[in-house]
Parts: structure tokens; sequence; C-alpha cells
């Protein structure tokens, strides 16, 4: 199991993190800590997750309902980068002349 | 990071605080690793705008860099951790934040795709999309057909083991050995994910006459002495029956004439050849008349058809 941070050590670790913007990140489901019964938990991602959000708002003036359409775009763009590159390992183990005709249809398929 | 932070953001160094923060947008819009997720690069040239915006947004320690009483490295961001960027992460299986969204319309398109895509369940603590869904198997069935019918196309049907019964649409210049697939003719899905197809493979049954070598047929044609020797037209089967063929004068046995666009459909347009191959056959019987032409012919015509022949 990966690292799991307090809600004081995730507002010590991560810099311009305040409690009150930690707590505004959680009410906007832009981050979504474990519970458990010693209370909610962060991951490593969680952290990264939170740089990214303090870095938004501050940097480009986001409020929490930006940045949760920013974040859950973000998402989506990860969710579909990770099937495309399933895919294309998937295909990278079929024979050439499938990888072949798989690109002419896909050529067709994108127009060009 | 570069000793200038003037010269890392882009901007002059008389440069208003405005100025500063639109430089570091643009810089940061490209080059942030999470907002660029696929740029391997971005992380350098955005760790090094950021240290140098860091130091020049606050008008005071701006101040003290221009008088030379801190350098660029004093504002090096002393951080508790090793920062690691989201992207890092995300591509990590079964992590909080994966979301198969993004695929619902593909089923529009693929039902191969739309199964796979979004299908697999989501971990951590709230999921996602994920239903028990899952493509039926595809089921394998094989058919003999005509030599005519795969050259020309047909359609047939098979009986299916379970009872019931299955149209199999054979394309045009379909060859021994091939698959035909029939989209959702295979078993039903899981929940409600799309059934598998049917594959139905292909075995062609010889024909008397025509033989297939790719998209061209070849067929053997029988010609008479007078017919190979004076030329002219006689008429030869074709996959859409019985065409006139030119023979040259003094044809020879083996020799073969091309029937232009007349063998079976070509992948991508356009039709294959067929190719006649001569066999010259002796009349029943030699009478007197041909036997005694051909000896005094042969006295003052002879000629050696093996000449240069080496074995």
């Amino acid at each position: 199991m990966s690292a799991r941070y307090t809600e004081k050590q995730v507002v010590l670790a991560v810099r311009r993190l305040t409690k009150s913007r930690l707590r505004t990140f959680v009410r906007a489901e832009c981050v979504r800590p474990v519970e458990t019964a010693d209370g909610i938990a962060f991951t490593d991602a969680d952290l990264a997750r939170l740089e990214l959000l303090c870095e938004l708002a501050e940097d480009f003036d986001l409020d929490e309902d930006a940045l949760a359409v920013v974040l859950s775009l973000i998402d989506q763009l990860h969710g579909v980068r990770r099937e495309l590159r399933g895919l294309a390992r998937a295909l990278a183990e079929e024979p050439p002349e499938v990888q072949e005709r798989v690109r002419q249809a896909w050529l067709r398929a994108t127009g060009r | 990071m570069s000793s200038d932070p003037y010269a890392a953001l882009g901007v002059a160094k008389a440069a208003s605080a405005a100025e500063i923060k639109k430089a570091y947008r643009k810089i940061a819009k490209e080059s942030h690793p999470d907002l660029n997720p696929g740029d391997r690069k971005a992380e350098a040239r955005f760790k090094a705008a950021q240290a140098a915006y860091d130091l020049l947004k606050d008008p005071e320690q701006r101040a003290r860099f221009d008088r030379g009483e801190i350098d660029a490295s004093g504002a090096e961001r002393r951080q508790h951790y090793e920062r690691r960027f989201y992207r890092d992460f995300a591509e990590e299986p079964g992590h909080t934040y994966r979301t198969t969204r993004g695929f619902e319309d593909f089923e529009d398109i693929s039902d191969v795709f739309g199964g796979l895509f979004g299908g697999g369940a989501a971990g951590g603590t709230r999921t996602e999309g994920a239903r028990m869904r899952m493509r039926g198997r595809d089921a394998r069935y094989s058919l003999e057909v005509d030599f005519l019918d795969a050259a020309k196309g047909a359609t047939r049907r098979i009986t299916l083991p379970e009872g019931g019964t299955l149209d199999v649409r054979i394309p045009e210049g379909t060859g021994d050995g091939q698959t035909v697939r029939l989209r959702g003719k295979g078993e039903p899905g899981l929940g409600d994910g799309p059934p598998g197809d049917a594959l139905v493979t292909i075995a062609v049954r010889p024909h008397p006459v025509f033989r297939r070598e790719g998209d061209d047929i070849v067929l053997e044609l029988p010609v008479t002495i007078d017919e190979a020797l004076l030329g002219g037209q006689v008429e030869t089967p074709t996959i859409d029956g019985p065409v006139s063929l030119t023979v040259p004068k003094g044809a020879s046995g083996g020799q073969v004439l091309r029937l232009r666009g007349r063998g079976v459909k070509r992948r991508g347009g356009g039709r294959g050849d067929q190719r006649v191959v001569l066999r010259i056959v002796a009349p029943p019987t030699i009478d007197d008349e041909l036997a005694e032409f051909l000896k005094t012919w042969r006295e003052r015509h002879s000629y050696d058809p093996r000449r240069g022949m080496k074995a």
C-alpha cells in the first residue's frame, strides 16, 4: 500500500496549501481523500494533485468550480491516454500486415 | 536555474509585474507537466520558469535581487519532499482518480472498442462507470462453397449446430481459407455487453475446368492442330460464360493467352485476368491424307524445336 498522509502533514508538505484551502478543494471534490478510522488520509497522488491545484488557483486565479472542471478534463485525458497506450501496445504485438491494415483503416477513419 | 530570472521568463529587466505574470502564465500553459502530459521535456522548462517567477513576483525580493543583495539561487525552493507531478500517478492502475468516462459514445462506431474502452473496473474509493459487461465470444463455423460462388459472390445459408440458421454473404473473389465476419452473430454478451461475431471460414471446392492463382483464373484450353497453326476465333469458357478468343497464327502448345479483366475481383477494385493455356490435341484418327501430307512436308521443311535445349 502506498504512503498515507494526514491533513496536517499534507498542509506542511505542499507549499502554499492552507488548511482552509485544502478543505475547499475536498468540498469541490478536486481531491478525494480516503476515509479511514482515524479521519481522512491522502496519498502521494493526492499530494501531486494538490500542488497542481495550488498552482492553478494562485497563478491562474481559478476558483474551485473552475478547478473541478480542469481536473475532471485532466482525468479524462489520462483515461484516454491510458486506453490508447494499451491499444498501441496490443497492436505492436500483432504481425506487421495487421498493423499496416489497421493503420490504413485508421487513416481513412480520421480522414487523412 | 539560470542565473538570470528575467531571461528565464523572457522579459526585460524593466518589465512590470503584470508583464512578468503574463510571461510566466504563458510558459506554464505550454510547459506545466500536468497540463502537457505528453511532453517529457516540459518539466525542466516549467521548473526554470517557476523558480524565476517565485523570485520576481515578490516586489521586495525582486528589488533585493536587482540591487545584487541576493542571487537567483536564493530563491530556489526549499521543499519538504521531492516534488512529483500528478501525471506520474495518473496512469497507475487502480488509483482514485481513474475514470472510465470519455468513451460513452464509442459503441455507436464499434462495439469492439465500445466494449473494451472504459469497460475496466476502476479502483479506489469511488468507482465510475464500472458495470459488469462483457462482449460475447466469437462463434466459428466453416462452410464449403462452389468455385464459382466464391469467385462471383453468393449468399449461402448454414444451419447452426444449436438450431437456427445463418445467412452468409460470400463476397466476390473470396479465396480458399478466407474468413467472413458476421458482426453481432456470435454468442450474446454479458450484461448489456454487445454480442460477439460469427467467423465463417470458407473452403472453396475445386472446379473441373477453372483454377485460381491469386486474382487470375487459369484454364487449359484444347485446340485442334489447324486452329493452332492457322489461327482464328475459338470459344473459351470464363467464369462469366463463354467468350470468343483469338488464337494467333502458329500458336504452340503451352502458349498462354491473356483475357484481361476476366479474373476474380481484386481487393481495392478491378479484376484479375483469365490466362488460357493452349493444349494442342491431335485428331482422333490420323488418316492417310494427313500422314502423306506431313511426310512430304517434312522432307522439305524439317525444323528442330529442341535446338539449344540442354539437359
